[in-house]
């Protein structure tokens, strides 16, 4: 990642290519959530946690353009090898209200690995914060942070040792909490908030994340995903305490590759000016410090 | 045996090894295609529109899909001639393909220096003039006065001898008096069309969808527009048409032909089909192979539409 925010021309996605994926199957994971498995070998082989990949209908032209979704594990068969990509989606519009009815052996077009994804997982006590369905990007993260699974051809690194881990995780509601039993593993520690109270804390899901800073061992590295008014609040915190922090973005987005210009977002300059950058090649992933939210 | 087609077009001045061609503003700077695509295959890349000075665009949100389309309004976010030159054409010009540069302005003194500049480079095979974005304000609106487009062509054919293509929008009454006007000024051939304005509204916030308001209209939505535009000038104007507008598969780039295009450009559809292009000059191939028919020319403009129903002078709808 940082290789790829120090060149001059960030963000090719050498290793993308556009496939025709066949759905293996999909599960229900929470109200109006659901999980699909798509069966992909080569991109499962070569995507990393955090980073993303477009999914279209095949054939039609409504809806027109694919839509970006983050890896939330890859699938290994017997012998452990990747033979697909699962992720999580909520019911929010014209697409993924069509997903809903897609059954095993239906096909769809996908094209990836798109985007940067978290860094390797650093030592130390690695705090995940999540809203909503901003979760899905974290249990890849976790699984490699653990030394579960390895992600990336070549193989990135995972810890030998692997460090603190924790999950922050805010839904609206207890019904909308999704993938709980995925997450729950020897080695991570789950933290749920709901607005209304119906699970966990109620309340903010920022307020676990003050409380982690009053215990020990302290957060040494923060990663984000959820709605950006959460992830700015987030980034506040990480300041505060000069913890490092990255946040991924959900910018509405049209190719996912960089050629239409559509993702930007605000990045700061050196100078304190910013400029616009493309979300789907120099990101979803940036130091939060970068973002001029 | 079927017949290997020749698939050679001629824009006047501009010769290309066949008619399938990337639109400007939806293939990026070709680089970020490589995984995608076989530029080999791609009769022209037409990379992002280029100003003088670096635009930082317009605000977020850029795009929304609408129905069978894509609203845009990315306001022409580019850095500038100087890093185009410096940082893209050394790429562009090793490609295995024609590279057009696709230039606007705010002026036509704006349009002459970069022609200027762009003459004195190596790798280039013609310009493409973006009189037409509608994007952007503050500018002259060249592409809806004829004078003024004609004006364009002219000075930049001045300071230029590579081939000048003029891109027009479709957001006129009569495209046939511009396309007419930018003949008469030079124009090696005319891209048509592009995006057709539009908005997007929110009801329940009230609010405009799109941060700039207003944009421009692609994709599916516009081809049957697109084709419009494409036979009416082809009926009265004697000029090379690169059609563009939608297109998608093979049967489009077929029904542009026929219409009167000489070539298409491939735009939206790299979006979500990012391979389409470089596949569909080998489908060409194939179905003018399998036609029995010597060369692409042989099918453009062969559209056998009633006398009654060509364009006169004034504009039908
Ligand atoms: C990198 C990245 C990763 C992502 N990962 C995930 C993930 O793992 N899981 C997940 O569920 N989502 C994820 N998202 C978000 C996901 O891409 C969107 O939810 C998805 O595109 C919605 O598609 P749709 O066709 O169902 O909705 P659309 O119909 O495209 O609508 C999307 C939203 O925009 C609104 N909208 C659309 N058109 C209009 C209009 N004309 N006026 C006003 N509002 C409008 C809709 O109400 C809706 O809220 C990710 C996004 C990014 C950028
Ligand atoms: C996101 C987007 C950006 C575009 N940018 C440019 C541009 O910079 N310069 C230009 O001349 N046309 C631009 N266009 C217009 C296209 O080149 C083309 O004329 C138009 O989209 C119609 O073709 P299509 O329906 O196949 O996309 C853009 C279109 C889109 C969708
Ligand atoms: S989504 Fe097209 S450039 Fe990022």
């Amino acid at each position: 990642m940082d290789a790829a925010a120090q060149s001059p021309l960030p963000g090719l996605v050498p290793a993308a290519s556009q496939q025709t994926a066949c759905v293996i199957e999909q599960v229900r994971m929470a109200r109006d959530t659901y999980r699909l498995r798509l069966e992909c070998p080569e991109l499962a082989r070569q995507i990393v946690p955090g980073q993303f990949f477009m999914v279209r209908e095949q054939g039609g032209s409504d809806p027109l353009l694919g839509r970006p979704f983050a890896l939330y594990d890859i699938v290994n068969n017997d012998d452990g090898d990747p033979i697909g990509v699962d992720f999580g989606y909520v019911v929010v519009g014209k697409l993924t209200s069509r997903m809903v009815d897609w059954q095993p052996g239906d096909t769809v077009d996908i094209w990836g690995p798109l985007g940067n994804g978290f860094p390797a997982p650093p030592d130390g006590h690695l705090v995940m914060v999540a809203g909503g369905i901003g979760q899905t990007p974290f249990l890849a993260v976790t699984r490699e942070a653990l030394g579960q699974r390895q992600y990336g051809d070549p193989p990135r690194d995972t810890p030998t040792r692997p460090g603190t881990l924790t999950l922050c995780y805010g839904a609206r509601s207890e019904e909308y909490l999704a993938g709980i039993d995925d997450f729950t593993t020897d080695g991570l520690q789950v933290r749920v908030s709901t607005d209304d109270g119906s699970h966990g804390h109620h309340g903010l899901v920022t307020d676990l994340l003050k409380d982690l800073f009053r215990e020990s061992p302290e957060p040494t590295a923060i990663y984000t995903c959820g709605p950006e008014p959460m992830m700015e609040a987030v980034a506040e915190i990480a300041a505060e305490h000069n913890t490092p922090c990255w946040a991924s973005l959900e910018t509405p987005m049209a190719c996912g590759f960089g050629i239409c210009f559509s993702c930007v977002t605000r990045i700061r300059l050196d100078d304190g000016q910013w400029d616009y950058r493309r979300t789907c090649v120099e990101g979803p992933v940036f130091r939060a410090e970068q973002l001029q939210w | 045996m079927a017949r290997v087609p020749d698939l050679n077009v001629d824009l006047n001045r501009l010769r290309l090894a066949n008619p399938i061609l990337v639109a400007s503003g939806t293939f990026g700077y070709a680089r970020e295609m490589e995984a995608f695509a076989r530029f080999e295959n791609i009769g022209a890349v037409i990379p992002k529109t280029v100003t003088p000075q670096p635009r930082i665009g317009n605000p977020p949100p850029r795009t929304v899909e609408t129905t069978s389309g894509l609203l845009n309004s990315i306001g022409l976010d580019n850095d500038g001639l100087d890093s185009f030159v410096e940082k893209h054409l050394p790429y562009l010009k090793e490609l295995p393909t024609a590279v057009i540069a696709n230039i606007a302005g705010h002026d036509v003194d704006e349009f002459e220096a970069m022609a200027s500049v762009l003459d004195s480079t190596e790798g280039l095979a013609g310009i493409e003039l973006n009189i037409s974005c509608p994007n952007v304000s503050g500018g002259v609106d060249f592409g809806t006065n004829p004078q003024l487009a004609a004006e364009v062509v002219k000075r930049v054919r001045g300071r230029t001898s590579l081939p000048v293509i003029a891109k027009l929008t479709p957001n006129v009454t009569d495209i046939v008096a511009v396309a007419m006007a930018v003949a008469d000024g030079g124009a090696d051939a005319v891209s048509l069309v592009n995006t057709y304005q539009g908005i997007a509204v929110d009801w329940r916030k009230r609010k405009p969808v799109l941060g700039n308001v207003t944009g421009g209209l692609s994709g599916p939505a516009i081809k049957p527009l697109a084709l419009c535009a494409v036979w009416k000038v082809a009926c009265q104007v004697d000029i090379p048409i690169v059609g563009v507008g939608g297109i998608s598969c093979l049967d489009d780039v077929l029904e542009f032909l026929v219409a009167g295009a000489s070539a298409v450009q491939i735009g939206t559809a790299n979006f979500y089909d990012p391979g389409l292009a470089s596949r569909l000059v080998d489908e060409l191939d194939g179905c003018l192979g399998e036609l029995g028919v010597d060369s692409v020319g042989d099918i453009v403009g062969t559209l056998e539409s009633a006398p009654a129903a060509a364009p006169a002078g004034k504009t039908t709808t």
